[in-house]
């Protein structure tokens, strides 16, 4: 005991997230993203849940995340369930040229009261599938040519304790919110300089 | 002794804060800190106990983990049946976890160890109460309750059988309370807290029985856990960290008297845990060495701060083995094997070790039924009912029928725990699919399609989920720790339910026929059209028989009158019944004249069908009939009449043949007297006979028609209308009548009751008065039948019934609906666990098949357990004699069958085994005795071969079932 202590406003998770299948993988770079999201539910949900689909741009900064759709999900009633959850590939403008290619990051993040409870982290890997192209890549990037790889395997889950009960205003009066820090950051993650592949429990690029 | 500590049992080197054995020694949980959340994972002993399967890849070590708990896991506990895990945490919670079998992810998802989930365990529920850290929790024996402590100070009682109800809140303690033990034999439960005290509470009344306090004054709090354990003889029980002479000990506490005179010295810190060893042990006798009996003992490991485990035993002074540096950090908790020779210990540094004794150092532990000896010997028979299924599984299986019996109970209790359960599927806390038989690929692969996606009135996208399984969260029903409780009667067709709960509106009628509310009915105008009450939709019986029973049915018959008659009538039947005796109208049940006015009253009037005179047409009565002929239940439609003049009565005595009775009073005046017309239609044949007198009563069965007359002459005719026997003078007028395959039953308004049996000639019941057991002046009769073995049975406004023996020529009890063991009886874990036919028969009847088994007895958990349980027997035992003498044999067989796995379940012996000799009788043929082959037609040993394989699920009777098999087997050759 004593290793660890919650308000007492803090209960089990009601959430729990059973799987996620990658669909349309790998896929032209402006194929729409696919999640086919299941999970399962303990009691009644009061409230929809927030899904978040998040494209890192750069590994380098924040200001490059862009969030590609954010839809609601409702009304959960205990059980399990499953949804598709599609939204569009990137806008392209809004990524550096020099991150276009290689490996970057998707997050799929679900809220619940404005709290965010689970946070799933895909490495994806962006590479021209003509070999031309791949010894020689242009310097203005071709979407067009790009595919768009996601290690579906290999997803990154972090959790979060959430006040299930109450809303999001308790939460973030905790001591750890950084104001400065990114509204996508939950508020027991590190705000600040880590990356966003930091969010992940181990960052082991060597799998790639 | 060996040692060893499995490296690979770790929680990433978090700390591991509990460690329990699954009481099968297969697996074992522990408890403690996760990543981020609190920890509870579920490993595979065999890798432990041999070397050669921590070797086998294939062989998993990981079972099963689960992060649910938020935060650090302080206890896990196995049910003492081993299908529940109970869990508590700092996150006040306790979980409660059993073995699930669904389609599901084999792996946590995102779970960064790729170890598969070799088990499914899953929440069943979740014990909300604790508003602090719970730190231990504890189940009862028997699984009855389960108790959780916490640093609110408080005890919070579960009801391990109504998850997730709470029996109680033990409030007093005025510290964090930190350990919980059970007396092993139910009476008790200890808990020792941070307040410096330990409190013994009494779960009789949930009252403090003591508090000791003495050995605590000088702790100090900051022990993790105190652990407290009871010796599995209950007669001592051992605190965690207490201090004598400045130095800490283990307290010994006697059950006797609860003195505290003696302790574990020699710890440098504080004990944080005491586990006593299940089995108590004697020593081991030597070759050649002298037999002297020597005195039980128990054995005790005591884990400390100081990072040093002991193990005592107490016929030593001196603890058998003290292991030293065993951890970097502080002991947290201890976990015997049930056989008492291994011991899993973990620590708070993240590692566990293995211990393992052999006889030689233990000595030899005491088989159950030594044990079972020594707990009769201290508590009486009663509270010794210890040994669990569990302890019994370490027994040799000596016969082949036996485990063949023992694998079925095996697969029984696997799939018996969900209600209709069906193969292993259901041991899984149910899933309903909802998806409509569509397979999940089939869904997968339209779901982008098919989901409903619409836009909130901001614009932004929301998508309602496919739910693709509905949570049964009403999983906990007490069915999952007994067998699926079906209880009498539920297999009835439901159409037949409502008229059970007529039953007590009838009685409601018949006390409201004495009141002068008569007068109402007479004032009132009189109706101007001849009525006729009849309507198909008001035929419905009243209560649910089956071809055994002739019953009355609350149908008003074709009644075709004038108004004025029916006054004129009424005014007659007032002045008969006032010459009558009192207790004419108290026994008069039929009340047919009573209720007809009360529908009167209800109708207010309302003429349903206008009709001179004569019977309804066919096609009326057709839509009751064909109702009960597709339910398949053979009603014998009532019959029963009071029949006034000028009254036509047209009634359905047997469904099958289908026989229709009608009677028409004054159908002609020949020289001045009044001839009735009773016409019968049997499977569409007709017959029809004249009687001299007005019909006031007819009854009918498939064999015989029995008509009462208003000159108090009984006739009784065959089915095809021969007169059977001359007509019978009554003394009194008839009140009730029935028939029953070839038994006529005549109540009379003098309140005596005949029974002839019309094949013989003979009469079995004789002008038996009822006053016998119509005692006290309210009392009447609500309801009488007579049974297919010509019993009469008559259902008193008491709530009691009896029949009358007619070869003890004595009224006997067979139902009180009031009597407090049928309330608090708990044989449902006996009850048939397929669908198994119900009981119906008269005793079904009469105790009404509401009849529900141990509907108290939940409310009763905090009965003792022997007292529920000779409770139990009692009524089971009452049952049987009832079914004995109501000649019911088919409610006898299964009451026996039901009887008999409560004797098997309990480990009654004695009473078992004088069932089986009775069943057997002498296996060599002697003239002297007295033994009869047969009980109400069926085979004896019949009967016993059916109840061979209920003896053969209790491994204890392992000797029983063998000679009685055999004994069979052999009577069977000869």
């Amino acid at each position: 005991m004593c290793l660890s202590r919650f308000s007492a406003s803090v209960t089990m998770a009601k959430v729990q997230v059973l799987n996620v299948a990658v669909l349309d993988n790998p896929s032209p770079f402006g194929n729409p993203f696919q999640f086919e999201i299941t999970f399962e539910c303990m009691e009644d949900l009061p409230e929809d849940l927030e899904w978040k689909i998040i494209y890192v741009g750069s590994a380098e900064s924040e200001e490059y995340d862009q969030t590609l759709d954010s839809v609601l999900v409702g009304p959960v009633p205990a059980g399990r369930h499953m949804f598709v959850f599609q939204a569009d590939a990137p806008n392209t403008g809004l990524i550096p040229e020099s991150d276009a290619v290689g490996v970057t990051v998707v997050l799929i993040t679900c809220t619940y009261r404005g709290q965010e409870f689970i946070r799933i982290g895909y490495y994806v890997n962006n590479e021209y599938t003509d070999p031309e192209l791949r010894e020689n890549p242009p310097i203005k990037p071709d979407y067009t040519q790009l595919q768009r790889n996601i290690l579906a395997s290999n997803p990154r889950v972090t959790r979060f304790h959430i006040n299930w009960e109450g809303c999001a205003e308790r939460m973030e009066d905790s001591e750890n919110v950084d104001p400065a820090s990114n509204s996508m950051l939950p508020p027991s993650c590190l705000p600040g300089k880590a990356p966003p592949l930091g969010l992940l429990p181990d960052n082991s690029m060597d799998c790639l | 002794m060996k040692l060893l500590k499995p490296s690979w049992v770790s929680h990433n080197g978090k700390p591991i804060f509990s460690v329990d054995i699954h009481p099968d020694g297969t697996k074992f949980a522990t408890g403690g800190q996760g990543e981020d959340s609190g920890k509870v994972m579920i490993w595979n002993m065999a890798p432990v106990l041999r070397e050669e399967d921590e070797k086998n890849e294939n062989i998993p070590k990981m079972l099963c983990q689960m992060d649910n708990h938020l935060a650090c896991v302080n206890c896990v506990r196995w049910s003492n049946n081993g299908l529940y895990l109970a869990s508590g945490g700092d996150d006040k919670l306790v979980m409660v976890w059993k073995r699930a079998a669904f389609i599901g992810p084999s792996t946590v998802f995102g779970s960064s160890s790729k170890l598969a989930n070799v088990e499914q365990w899953r929440c069943v529920t979740i014990l909300r109460n604790h508003t602090g850290d719970v730190m231990d929790v504890a189940w009862s024996p028997h699984d009855v309750w389960l108790a959780s402590c916490s640093v609110d100070n408080t005890i919070v009682i579960w009801n391990a059988r109504k998850f997730p109800e709470m029996v109680t809140c033990l409030r007093g303690h005025t510290g964090l309370v930190k350990g919980l033990t059970w007396d092993p034999v139910g009476k008790y439960i200890a808990s020792q807290a941070d307040d410096h005290s330990l409190k013994v509470w009494r779960t009789m009344d949930w009252q403090l029985e003591t508090n000791i306090t003495k050995p605590f004054s000088e702790c100090g709090g900051t022990t993790h856990v105190l652990r407290l354990s009871w010796s599995p003889d209950g007669q001592y029980l051992v605190s965690a960290h207490a201090m004598n002479n400045s130095g800490p000990t283990a307290q010994i506490v006697e059950r006797d008297g609860w003195k505290t005179n003696m302790d574990f010295v020699g710890h440098r810190k504080a004990v944080t845990v005491v586990k006593f060893n299940p089995k108590i042990f004697k020593k081991k006798q030597k070759n050649g060495g002298s037999p002297k009996p020597s005195c039980p003992y128990c054995c005790c490991a005591v884990g400390s701060k100081d990072r040093s485990l002991s193990v005592w035993l107490t016929s030593l002074k001196r603890p058998l083995v003290v292991i030293h540096d065993l951890f970097d950090k502080s002991i947290m908790d201890i976990s015997w094997t049930l056989t008492g020779l291994g011991i899993l210990v973990c620590s708070m540094d993240g590692t566990v070790a293995y211990l393992d004794f052999s006889l030689d150092e233990l000595g030899d532990p005491l088989n159950e039924e030594e044990k079972n000896t020594i707990h009769q010997n201290i508590y009486g028979k009663s509270l010794a009912i210890t040994s669990t299924e569990a302890q019994l599984s370490t027994t040799i299986i000596e016969n082949p029928e036996m485990l063949k019996y023992q694998q079925e109970r095996q697969n029984a209790a696997q799939a018996g725990s969900g209600p209709g359960g069906a193969g292993l599927e259901s041991t899984a806390p149910k899933l309903n699919s909802v998806m409509n038989g569509e397979s999940l690929e089939d869904i997968r692969k339209n779901l982008l399609k098919k989901q409903v996606e619409t836009r909130t009135a901001d614009g932004r996208r929301r998508i309602t989920p496919l739910c693709i399984a509905q949570l049964d969260t009403g999983d906990f029903s007490p069915a999952l720790f007994n067998s699926v409780p079906i209880l009498p009667g539920s297999s009835m067709p439901s159409q037949l339910t409502p008229q059970l709960s007529s039953d007590s509106s009838q009685g409601q009628a018949s006390s409201l026929g004495l009141r002068p509310s008569h007068d109402t009915l007479l004032t009132s105008p009189p109706v101007k059209q001849s009525l006729l009450l009849t309507s198909a939709s008001k035929i419905e019986p009243m209560k649910a028989l089956d071809s055994r029973f002739t019953e009355r049915s609350k149908a008003t018959p074709g009644v075709t009158a004038d108004g004025s008659s029916i006054l004129k009538d009424v005014k007659n039947k007032e002045e008969t019944s006032s010459d009558s005796e009192d207790k004419m109208a108290a026994i008069n049940k039929n009340l047919s004249f009573t209720k007809r006015k009360a529908d009167l009253l209800m109708d207010g009037g309302e003429v349903v069908e206008k009709r001179k005179k004569g019977r309804p047409r066919k096609d009326k009565m057709a839509t009751p009939i064909s109702q009960c002929y597709t339910n398949k239940v053979l009603l014998l439609l009532l019959l029963n009449y009071k029949l006034k003049d000028c009254v036509c009565v047209f009634v359905q005595v047997s469904m099958e043949p289908s026989v229709f009775l009608e009677v028409e009073n004054d159908v002609s005046v020949v020289a001045g007297s009044k001839l009735s017309q009773l016409r019968c239609s049997r499977d569409g044949r007709e017959w029809d006979t004249l009687l001299p007198s007005s019909v006031v009563t007819a009854a009918g069965s498939s064999d015989v028609i029995a008509v009462a007359c208003e000159d108090r002459m009984l006739s009784v005719f065959s089915s095809c209308g021969r007169r059977l026997l001359p007509a019978i003078q009554l003394a009194t007028p008839m009140s009730a009548l029935h028939c029953s395959s070839h038994f006529v039953m005549a109540l009379t308004a003098g309140a005596r009751l005949s029974v002839w049996d019309v094949q013989k000639q003979t009469a079995l019941v004789k002008n038996e008065s009822l006053l016998t057991i119509m005692s006290g002046a309210d009392t009447t009769v609500s309801q009488s039948l007579l049974t297919q073995q010509g019993v009469p049975v008559i259902g008193l406004s008491s709530g009691k019934s009896y029949c009358f023996n007619s070869s003890l020529e004595t009224w006997t009890l067979i139902a009180d609906k009031g009597d407090s063991l049928v309330q608090c009886a708990d044989f449902r874990s006996c009850l048939p666990s397929h669908d198994a036919p119900v009981s119906s028969g008269p005793l079904a009847v009469m105790q009404g098949r509401n009849l529900n088994a141990g509907r108290l007895a939940s409310r009763l958990s905090s009965t003792p357990h022997h007292l529920q349980q000779s409770m139990t027997l009692a009524f089971l035992e009452n049952q049987l004699a009832a079914a004995l003498t109501l000649l019911s044999a088919q409610e006898y067989r299964y009451w026996l069958l039901i009887y008999a796995r409560f004797l098997v379940n309990e480990g009654s012996e004695y009473r078992l085994r004088e069932l089986c000799k009775e069943l057997l009788g002498p296996v060599h043929k002697s003239a002297a005795t007295a033994w009869e082959p047969t009980t109400l037609g069926l085979r004896k040993r019949e009967l016993l071969r059916e109840l061979l394989p209920v003896i053969g699920q209790n491994l204890r009777f392992q000797r029983l079932f063998t000679e009685y098999q055999e004994q069979l087997e052999l009577l069977r050759n000869k």
